[in-house]
């Protein structure tokens, strides 16, 4: 893996970082909903996952968490203008932090309703196999949204028809409040893809190179015409469900705030001399000016008229 | 003018749209080789190749959402579902994602796509038997086409596939071998305009597809009696033209609607509410309805035809109202 991609992801991760926690503080004064769900924890898995694709590749996501989006370049002040109803936000305030979309950037947004994503990728899959765009459709989405039915009719129908898809889960081990081990029959998520009979990958969700790799091998794959692959990033979840989830059904919390992924690339991009501390220190500055800078930014902006709920429905 | 049977007006929509756009494409499960269960489709596959025209596994949930996601990126989806009941299969697919995709991502997204939905009692249960049109009608972002003639058929779904929003376009399967007639060189049927079928000025009957029919049916008994009925069909019921309805209530001041779907919050209720609302002034006897009452559809005939509106009820209800 090159230094500059690694310090890249360090980068990016340590903004997505910053940027929700400021959300999270935001929430708290009441200047946004509490409706993030805090990818702390998955933003280096998901950065790195980005990072193994072409600019343009269509990315669907989930709930958790803006890295795709800090990855991609979104702006930081429609994202939040989106959650304050002010204007300038990438959706119009119609879909909140939820439903982040700048298809310029290839986010072609979420599904509200867990496993939705999934029949979409599908769709978007034949388009751009049809055009023959040389697009890969890239979606991410949790072990909980893979107990949707959907996930197994989408599977099944993209393995068939051979698609440009790479299904990425991302393994948090839970669905609120619900641990994986009680709602899953099996171990792996990975392991359903024998189902469809598509490579099934697990990787380390700490580990931004191994991430890289399969993404990069699923992506190549699914090019070349081979159809999808479904990738089980074994992630930790270092926050709550919601912005304010109080997590007290979570007895592992303390346990996996110790393996924070994003201190563990800190502590390598120093150990490699890619960095020095005072430079990491720097770089903390510089991030929370941007986020400061967006911040004031949405707050510049004029609330959206009312008159806004009645439009986008229809062409 | 040609004579054309309702299938083969949607047949030939299909074709025409194949041939004029390269972005439409067909799928559904037997819609290619086989040209469908109810063989609307049919040649479609040999025609255009299996890339355009093509059969899905048994998944309706992703056939809906596929038809979104390819719809996003630039193609003209007409997805076919086997029974129009399966839409309340996939509803999380023809609600949340064709009705609201665009809306939830600002405007971000066309969904131009077509979910092709066969209505109308089979003798299949309650699950193969419906007229699901009052569920669309009631959830924001989806247009609803109800043809009742082969013209409209065909032009109706030429204008669906056209179309930049997604449709919910419902053929009845007891009209697919109705024959009439169709001018090819006629413009296509702008969304929203109702046709008035048979003109009177006793009482106004709102009805569509088998109901039409039977409307029209009962319109030759009244008339022979001395009632003219005036004869109003939506041909869209999202969006609704409701101005033809008023226009001919002034004139009437009667309305009645008679509707294959459920009667509960059905399409008639919310006609009716409107009429409530807006035209008060000029009912003078009371608006009616004729539906499916609140029960699921059996498959014996004898019990179907217990509860599907007749023209015999439609002719009683109607003089009730003349009286
Ligand atoms: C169909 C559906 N059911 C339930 C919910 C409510 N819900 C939102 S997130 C969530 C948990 C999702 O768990 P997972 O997919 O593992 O993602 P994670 O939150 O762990 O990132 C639930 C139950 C929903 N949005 N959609």
């Amino acid at each position: 893996m090159r230094n500059d991609v690694l310090a890249d992801i360090f980068r990016k991760s340590l903004l997505t970082r910053v940027f929700e926690d400021r959300f999270v503080k935001l929430a708290m004064e009441g200047v946004v909903p509490p409706l993030l769900h805090p990818g702390a924890g998955q933003e280096v898995a998901q950065i790195a996952a980005i990072a193994a694709l072409k600019d343009d590749d269509p990315v669907l996501y989930a709930h958790r968490g803006t890295g795709y989006m800090i990855a991609r370049g979104v702006s930081m002040r429609a994202m939040l203008a989106d959650c304050a109803g002010r204007a300038g936000g990438t959706n119009n305030g119609k879909g909140g932090i939820m439903h982040v979309v700048d298809t310029s950037k290839g986010i072609f947004g979420e599904s509200g309703t867990l496993g939705g994503g999934l029949v979409i990728s599908v769709g978007m899959g034949m388009a751009v196999k049809k055009k023959k765009t040389g697009q890969v459709v890239v979606h991410f989405f949790g072990d909980g949204g893979s107990n949707r039915g959907t996930f197994h009719e989408s599977l099944n129908w993209a393995a068939v028809q051979k698609l440009p898809c790479v299904y990425i889960c991302e393994n948090n081990g839970w669905a609120v409040s619900v641990p994986v081990s009680e709602s899953t029959a099996v171990e792996n998520i990975a392991d359903r893809a024998h189902g469809y009979g598509i490579p099934g990958v697990i990787v380390d969700g700490a580990d931004p190179a191994a991430v890289m790799d399969a993404v990069r091998t699923a992506a190549e794959r699914a090019r070349s015409g081979q159809g999808p692959t479904l990738i089980e990033i074994k992630a930790i979840r270092l926050r709550g469900h919601y912005a304010t989830d109080p997590q007290d059904y979570r007895a592992d919390a303390a346990e996996v705030a110790k393996n924070d992924p994003l201190e563990t690339l800190r502590a390598r991009v120093i150990s490699m001399g890619l960095m020095t501390e005072a430079e990491v220190e720097t770089l903390l500055t510089e991030c929370e000016a941007e986020v400061q800078q967006a911040v004031e930014e949405m707050q510049a902006s004029p609330p959206l008229s009312p008159e806004a709920a009645f439009e986008d429905v229809m062409v | 003018m040609r004579t054309i049977t309702y299938a083969k007006a949607l047949n030939e929509a299909l074709d025409e749209s194949l041939q004029a756009d390269e972005d439409v494409i067909i799928y559904g499960c037997d819609v290619g080789r086989w040209g469908g269960i109810f063989k609307i489709t049919g040649g479609l596959q040999t025609k255009y190749g299996a890339d355009r025209v093509f059969d899905s596994p048994i998944s309706e949930n992703v056939l809906v959402g596929a038809g979104v996601g390819a719809a996003v990126m630039g193609l003209r989806p007409v997805v076919e579902l086997q029974f129009a009941d399966f839409l309340i299969t996939a509803g999380d697919e023809v609600f949340f994602k064709a009705g609201m995709w665009r809306f939830m991502h600002g405007g971000a997204f066309k969904v131009p796509m077509v979910l092709r939905l066969p209505s109308g009692e089979t003798g299949a249960g309650p699950e193969h038997s419906a007229c699901p049109e009052a569920y669309v009608m009631h959830s924001p972002g989806l247009l609803c086409c109800v043809p009742s003639t082969p013209a409209d058929a065909k032009s109706l779904l030429k204008q669906a596939i056209q179309s930049d929003n997604p449709v919910m376009f419902f053929e009845h399967r007891r009209l697919y071998q109705q024959r009439g007639e169709i001018d090819d060189d006629a413009p296509l049927i702008p969304f929203g305009k109702a046709a008035i079928r048979r003109e009177g000025r006793h009482v106004t009957i709102v009805a569509w597809q088998m109901m039409l029919n039977r409307a029209l049916k009962a319109a030759e008994t009244l008339a022979e009696e001395g009632i003219e009925v005036e004869i109003i069909d939506p041909r869209t019921l999202a969006p609704f033209d409701f101005d033809t309805i008023l226009t001919s209530v002034k004139k009437t001041g009667a309305c009645l609607v008679v509707e294959e779907g459920y009667r509960r919050l059905g399409v008639g209720a919310e006609i009716g509410a409107r009429l409530f609302e807006e035209a008060l002034p000029y009912l003078d006897r009371p608006f009616r309805r004729l539906a499916i009452p609140d029960v699921p559809i059996s498959s014996i005939p004898a019990l179907v035809n217990r509860i599907i509106p007749t023209v015999d009820q439609i002719v009683a209800t109607v003089r009730e109202m003349a009286a």
